[in-house]
């Protein structure tokens, strides 16, 4: 009881941090800025399904947050090739 | 309200405030950026009320699918919205 409570205040730890994130994606004067942004909340997901899926207790859903991480990583490759001008 | 009414809460809310920036951004770039930052946390949403298979869904069409068309899609036309 006591482990998957510390495992959820985490989890919400971590949103609060996604929070400020949004913000930085509102205000960012420049698209790499709204990019890293980006690149910080899909970071911060995948720690808050790994964190769920300790405190859940299922190893499965970890497995999620390995398919989530490849897949965002290919979104923000696309979006970094944009900006560099490449997309040929 | 138990804590994981509260961390959907959050979530919830983060979805909307990605949403309303996708509508009020006019750099569609940006707008694009901030699509998928709701949609990824759709999928997180969608993690929390316990369907991981829908999850992974989720983020293979919104994250890698829907973000690679809409820039594509970007660099034929303009990337500015006009006034």
């Amino acid at each position: 009881m006591i482990v998957e409570l510390s495992f959820g205040v985490a989890a919400a730890v971590m949103l609060a941090f996604m929070c400020v994130s949004v913000l930085r994606l509102a205000i960012g004067p420049t698209a790499a800025d709204r990019a890293v942004a980006l690149d910080t909340i899909n970071t911060l997901v995948v720690t808050t399904m790994v964190l769920l899926g300790v405190a859940f207790g299922q190893v499965v859903l970890v497995d999620v947050a390995i398919v989530y991480a490849l897949l965002s990583f290919i979104a923000t490759l696309y979006i970094a090739r944009y900006l560099a001008g490449g997309l040929e | 309200m138990t804590l994981w009414g509260v961390l959907q809460v959050l979530t919830l809310v983060l979805i909307v405030a990605g949403a309303a920036l996708a509508v009020w951004l006019k750099d569609l770039l940006a707008a694009v950026i901030a699509l998928a930052a709701s949609s990824l946390l759709l999928s997180l949403e969608f993690y929390l009320l316990q369907a991981p298979d829908v999850a992974i869904a989720e983020a293979g069409i919104g994250a890698a699918l829907t973000t690679a068309i809409y820039i594509l899609a970007i660099r034929k036309t303009r990337r500015k919205e006009e006034e």
